[in-house]
């Protein structure tokens, strides 16, 4: 007891001494260590998702063929499970518990104007909209009246017995009815890009077999096209809105006499009382027809893909669940696609976005993989965008990163911290310090979901690193899904998780195989099979044309089992 | 009254260390990996035999030429258990008879698999429940096929 007095004695002097020094500043330095504590503390929050969900993003398979990886799939369906193959469509009317359908296009369309259900299951009456984006302007249509036009294009097709109906438009009502139109009244639609070369169109028509073509008028050249295809019948031009006074019926010289060339506007005013504006009836159990797109390859003639419906429901109802229950389209979303619906990603979200009750956007004048994001995206205040990855690659580099100044990138700095931590920044002062520069040309406010697609086989410099897309969620607020697609793949082979915010450096990885695919490497040497097996992407399951696709590509399986595509 | 006071530099440094802690880079969680995947082989009679859990190797059976690894049900189909016979071999026919018995079995290794076409349909809709509860619990490692198949491994 005796020598430590003289310790407590010592050490209360000691702090005394320092106290003593308390001044103005001290108090000062004290409140500002308050305040930083108390900020700490409060912005404190859960990450976004488990942090394991995000170490382990798929599960792999327990066993192996010789030279092959495990088989990789997604969380939702494990190994040993169905893969997802359709929309679960239930019947009104059907017992509870019976399973639902796997559906088609035509349930996709009846839920859209069905409209949104409230909890309890009954109808809300509140249908989405459709708007067209003409650059500054948005035209908006209801559903009813799209409906009235797949009625009236249907039947004008059914009548004069077509069997392959070619579609050449940019992104537009008259592509989605056309669509629709196709699954309701039995024929097959091809998607082929439009502004192709009159000599590639051909070309692509002849292989297609189409005996009736959809295009816009002035942008095909029919007396060559037509002499090339004899097995056309049937011409359906749509005219933009502003040439629509112009008699469009002139049919070439040289064209063989019985082409019947209508013009849809036309087509959709005279049969309007005769449509009506209820969805076609249909009988579930007789299969849909398929839908056909063109994959590009470099020699620009491109490969036809033939999606079966199966196909599309498939990467449709996938794409739809890989989302969190969260983040998932509602009927509150505008969805803006920015990228050519004759891909398949852009596709099948748009019709993920009808199935969800969405209403969509479509941007009429520029719309492809390779588009000015800022352009494209005026005119409307979408909260959800699909986009390329070259479009966003290229926005980044050539308007973000020049703008970024100084007061962005302390923005930034903070906000990756956010990031880092498993938080999306919620919008504060440092969000809109971040935005200052880089993305003040963009009206974006409700933006909530960017969904980017990388094609397998689309140049490397495209491709999306760690870094990019955090940039992308820190200037543009939003949350991001990165995908890789493939030819003969529905949707997507893989997805990024819309919470993995993670940031490493190099190029960004794929997330996870969708629930409706399966990804295993062929070609792997023995030596390395068993750890981060590298090889040729081989991608199965009921999104997969024929079951089962292999890609040209490379990839990798990361540590956290995602896929990456190799260098 | 000084800025450079010894309480202000503590109060200084707190403030630092409590800078660092939050906004210190964050490790991303990496979970450790699962087991390695089994690699499907191709096995015949004779080196399936080896698979029978003696001396704590894996267990493995054969039905209608897919092979099983029954290890996790090592105390059924392992040494000493009820069903010890089968273990490293061709169980097909027991299965169908439901009968434990060695004369269930192939003699022959390197003869060929045992066709059981003269089964009946009680016996193969026996098998066929057997096949779908291996299918369920267990993991298809590889096939069987008999000595002398263009598809046998090269020994």
């Amino acid at each position: 007891m005796a020598d430590q007095a003289p310790i407590l004695e010592k050490l209360d002097a000691g702090v005394s001494e320092i106290l003593a020094d308390w001044n103005i500043y001290t108090t000062l330095f004290a409140g500002i260590l308050a305040a930083f504590a108390i900020y700490s503390l409060v912005s404190n929050k859960d990450p976004d998702v488990h942090p394991f969900l995000l170490a382990r993003q798929s599960t792999a398979s327990p066993i192996r063929q010789t030279g092959e990886s495990a088989t990789y799939r997604s969380l939702e369906t494990p190994y040993g499970f169905p893969l997802r193959s359709g929309l679960n469509v239930k019947d009104p009317g059907a017992p509870k518990w019976t399973a639902g359908r796997r559906g088609d296009l035509r349930d996709i369309w009846k839920t859209a104007v069905r409209g949104a259900l409230n909890e309890d299951g009954t109808t809300s009456g509140k249908q989405g909209k459709i708007y067209t984006v003409l650059g500054k302007n948005a035209v908006e249509h209801s559903l009813s009246q799209v409906t009235q036009e797949i009625n009236v294009i249907g039947r004008h097709l059914q009548k004069a017995e077509v069997k392959t109906v070619a579609v050449c438009l940019t992104d537009s009502i008259e592509l989605l009815a056309s669509i629709f139109a196709g699954s309701f009244y039995g024929f097959k639609i091809v998607l082929v890009p439009h502004n192709l070369p009159a000599a590639i169109l051909s070309s692509h028509l002849q292989n297609a077999k189409a005996d009736a073509l959809i295009a816009e008028v002035g942008s095909v050249d029919l007396s060559l096209v037509t002499k090339a295809n004899k097995q056309i019948s049937n011409v359906i031009w749509v005219a933009k809105y502003g040439n629509r006074h112009m008699d469009w019926h002139e049919v070439p010289k040289d064209a063989k006499e019985n082409l019947d060339v209508t013009v849809w506007h036309e087509l959709a005013e005279e049969g309007k009382n005769l449509a009506g504006f209820d969805v076609p009836e249909y009988d579930p159990t007789t299969p849909a027809p398929a839908v056909n797109t063109v994959w590009p390859s470099e020699s620009q003639s491109g490969e036809f893909i033939d999606f079966k419906q199966e196909n599309l429901v498939a990467a449709i109802s996938a794409l739809g669940s890989a989302l969190p229950r969260t983040q998932r389209f509602n009927s509150s979303d505008l969805v803006l696609s920015i990228d050519s619906l004759s891909r398949s990603y852009p596709l099948c979200q748009i019709f993920n976005a009808l199935f969800s009750n969405a209403s969509i956007a479509l941007n009429n004048s520029v719309a492809g993989e390779n588009v000015d994001f800022a352009l494209a995206t005026k005119g409307v205040s979408p909260t959800v965008i699909i986009a390329s990855s070259r479009t966003m690659s290229e926005y980044h580099d050539r308007v973000m990163k020049p703008h970024t100044g100084l007061i962005s990138s302390l923005g930034r700095w903070v906000q990756a911290r956010t990031l880092d931590a498993g938080n999306m920044p919620s919008k504060n002062f440092f969000s809109q310090l971040a935005q200052v520069g880089p993305t003040a040309e963009l009206s974006l406010e409700k933006l909530r979901l960017l969904c980017i697609s990388h094609r397998v086989d689309a140049d490397a410099s495209v491709r999306m690193t760690s870094e990019q897309l955090t940039d992308l969620r820190v200037y543009m607020g939003t949350r991001i899904v990165y995908a890789l697609t493939g030819p003969g793949i529905a949707g997507a082979i893989s997805q990024t998780n819309v919470f993995d915010y993670r940031d490493s450096s190099g190029p960004s990885h794929f997330g996870a195989p969708l629930s409706s695919t399966e990804v295993t490497l062929t070609g792997v040497s023995e030596s390395q099979s068993d750890d981060y097996p590298e090889g040729q992407i081989l991608v199965a399951g009921p999104a997969v044309v024929d079951g089962k696709a292999t890609l040209s590509a490379r990839g990798r399986i990361g540590t956290d089992n995602t896929l990456e595509l190799s260098a | 009254m000084s800025i450079a006071s010894p309480i202000n530099l503590i109060l200084l440094s707190l403030f630092v260390v409590l800078l660092y802690w939050h906004f210190r880079p964050k490790q991303p969680v990496t979970l450790p990996r699962g087991p390695p995947p089994v690699v499907f082989r191709t096995y015949t009679p004779k080196t399936l035999l080896e698979f029978n859990g003696v001396d704590g190797r894996p267990v493995f059976l054969a039905v209608r030429g897919r092979v099983f690894d029954v290890s996790p049900g090592r105390n059924f189909y392992g040494p000493g258990g009820p069903y010890e016979n089968f273990a490293g071999r061709d169980a097909s026919r027991g299965l169908a008879h439901q009968s434990f018995d060695e004369e269930m079995l192939t003699k022959d290794l390197s003869g060929p698999l045992d066709d059981l076409k003269d089964l009946d349909a009680d016996q193969l809709e026996n098998l066929q429940s057997w096949e779908e509860r291996f299918s369920e619990k267990y993991l298809v490692v590889g096939k069987l096929v008999a000595e002398g198949d263009p598809e046998a491994p090269k020994s």
